[in-house]
């Protein structure tokens, strides 16, 4: 090796030993911001868009959703097709529901909801709701007379729109409300109301299929979708097919499929992140380059000095990009640090309260390597542009400034 | 008579200034010889042309027209690269604000521009042997601000001097110094120049410091008088 090529590391070595150490942590620290910059916004995007889809798998639809094949308005037989599916490879659990067309109706008001018949011990491993009760209780599977409902249809709070012109209003656990089937009413009370966060969860209401039965001593063992949960998330495509191999000749559809305006939503919200994200990196990028540009900038009379006494510029540039590498790096891992011991852990207990959802940060591996990069290039980028501006300026002008 | 060799010839060179729209001529048809051994004084007024001349000398600028022959080649119409590898290996420029990087001990600065040709190992005994021959071997390790301006002015001549320059050139290197600093630094000019056959040569304002020269050029509004 020439021996030359030891001065970049020998002089960046030096400087950062023995230059201000306030400057030094000062620029380490801004380093370090621009880089949890970066990652905070994408983190808090896709904690939002998992928080959005994971109220959509524990509230709705479960991983997996199995409608009627087409043609026919139930799947019959729903205890035999649920043995089957659970008995099937990465299945956790299934739940079927009946959806009972029906009315609801409560001290003069009145309104069409979802109303599903279950097995509320099903239910329990499939979806979240049992754990969402916010006044009451569960429902009993042998319960005949109770009814479980959703916080939007008892809520008395004020939307946007102004009050809710559906909801109950008011109605609460203990009171009775009809169930209008066919042309006939059937009283049920209300043994407990649940909040989800997720609308589309909170507009449903809960009957079990023992109390079905009284209502259309008819009904035998019919569902009009069956959700299913798996081991493993992101396996749905393998698990699905292996339903079908197991013979399984419903409908079946991933929890993406099932909620196809649910998962544009969450497209639209991964599109203001991409928009945010690129904002985000500009904003970290011109700190970056900013906060080298100066510390470079004001080392001008040293580059001249190193170039008057015969340092050849390639390598006064070279201790320049490692300094600036190193700057990056060290920020980069004394944001990393602060980012996972400290900012992480506090959203982690302390959540964004989103109308839909609890959001947390979530970080993608993908993004935080692509973000790393990026500072740590831009970092060089920062250190090198002046640094070659500064080489190839008038020996003079380098030394003592413009004549 | 044995003849001199001259190590640098410098024929007619003409430096103007640009300040904006303003032009300000800092040379005039300057010409000179400087012989190998010589101690040269360059003296004037501010603002005369001194530290123009010498910037042409040491090859950190370049005239606007004229030549300057160092051992008989033309050393304005070189390449940059060409220029900085005189400087390092053939010239020794001292700056009158010592120019020393801040960060880097008496002994690394001295060394600095000898990395450039050999390994550190060897580098770090030479500039102990120069540091030593300016009399500085026990504040090796000391960085710029724990030297006085006598001291520092010392490391940016043992920094010059690392390379065996066939010239060294000193820009007002008393100017920052008390007088017994001063004298102290003309003195180890002195004994380059005498025991070492060192050329130098040397700006000063300085009526006193003159003596130490052999010759002495004068220079009035960008012209030798």
């Amino acid at each position: 090796m020439k021996a030359e090529y030891k001065i970049p590391f020998i002089l960046s070595w030096k400087h950062l030993l023995r230059s201000n150490k306030w400057t030094l942590s000062l620029i380490i620290f801004f380093m370090s911001i621009a880089f949890i910059n970066m990652i905070f916004v994408p983190s808090l995007f896709n904690g939002i868009v998992d928080g959005f889809n994971k109220q959509i798998i524990t509230t709705t639809t479960g991983n997996i959703l199995i409608t009627p094949r087409d043609g026919k308005d139930f799947i019959s037989d729903s205890s035999e097709t649920i043995n089957r599916i659970e008995s099937t490879d990465g299945v956790t659990a299934a739940s079927a529901q009946m959806l009972v067309p029906g009315t609801l109706k409560f001290d003069g008001k009145k309104g069409s909801w979802s109303i599903y018949a279950i097995n509320p011990d099903q239910e329990k491993k499939v979806t979240t709701v049992s754990e969402k009760i916010i006044d009451g209780e569960y429902l009993d599977p042998s319960d005949e007379t109770g009814i479980l409902l959703g916080n939007d249809i008892t809520s008395t709070e004020t939307t946007n729109e102004g009050d809710n012109p559906f909801s109950l209003k008011g109605a609460s656990v203990g009171d009775t409300v009809a169930v209008i089937f066919g042309n006939t009413e059937y009283e049920f009370t209300i043994r407990g109301i649940f909040k989800t966060k997720f609308n589309t969860a909170d507009q449903r209401g809960f009957i079990t299929q023992e109390a079905l039965k009284k209502m259309n001593p008819g009904y035998v063992d019919e569902a009009t979708s069956i959700s299913v949960t798996i081991n493993l998330e992101g396996d749905e495509e393998n698990v699905m097919q292996s339903l079908k191999d197991r013979g399984v000749r419903e409908n079946i559809y991933s929890w993406q499929q099932a909620s196809s305006l649910m998962s544009s939503v969450s497209d639209s919200f991964l599109s203001i992140n991409v928009i945010l994200s690129i904002f985000g990196v500009l904003i970290a990028a011109i700190t970056v380059f900013i906060v080298i540009y100066i510390d470079i900038s004001s080392r001008r009379q040293e580059i001249g000095i190193l170039r008057a006494i015969g340092i050849r510029p390639y390598l006064i540039r070279a201790m320049y990009i490692i300094l600036s590498a190193v700057y990056s790096v060290a920020g980069v891992l004394l944001g990393t640090v602060l980012f996972f011991a400290i900012i992480v852990p506090y959203f982690n207990a302390h959540p964004f309260v989103l109308p839909i959802a609890d959001a947390k940060l979530l970080v993608n591996p993908g993004d935080f390597i692509a973000r790393l990069e990026t500072l740590i290039w831009v970092a060089i980028a920062a250190g090198l542009v002046p640094a070659v501006t500064i080489t190839r300026t008038k020996l003079l002008d380098a030394i003592w400034g413009s004549k | 008579m044995q003849q001199q060799e001259t190590i640098i010839q410098v024929n007619k060179i003409f430096k103007t200034y640009r300040l904006g729209e303003v032009h300000v001529p800092a040379l005039k048809n300057v010409s000179l010889t400087i012989h190998k051994g010589d101690f040269l004084i360059i003296t004037g007024r501010n603002g005369s042309g001194k530290s123009t001349l010498l910037r042409q000398l040491g090859l950190l600028d370049k005239p606007d027209s004229g030549e300057i022959l160092l051992k008989n080649k033309d050393v304005t119409k070189m390449p940059e690269r060409e220029r900085a590898s005189i400087r390092l290996k053939r010239l020794g420029y001292i700056f009158q604000e010592y120019a020393l990087i801040a960060e880097l001990s008496a002994v690394e600065n001295v060394m600095l521009p000898a990395m450039m040709l050999e390994s550190s190992a060897s580098c770090r005994k030479r500039a102990i042997e120069v540091l030593k021959k300016v009399g500085l071997e026990y504040k090796i390790k000391n960085l710029p601000r724990q030297l006085s301006g006598g001291e520092q002015q010392k490391v940016a001549i043992a920094r010059a001097l690392i390379n065996h320059p066939e010239v060294i050139f000193a820009d007002e290197p008393t100017a920052n110094l008390d007088s017994i600093a001063a004298k102290d630094v003309l003195k180890v000019f002195k004994r380059l120049n005498e025991h070492d056959q060192s050329t130098i040569v040397m700006i000063t304002h300085e009526e006193e410091e003159t003596a130490y020269g052999h010759r002495i050029i004068k220079l009035a509004d960008g012209s030798l008088v």
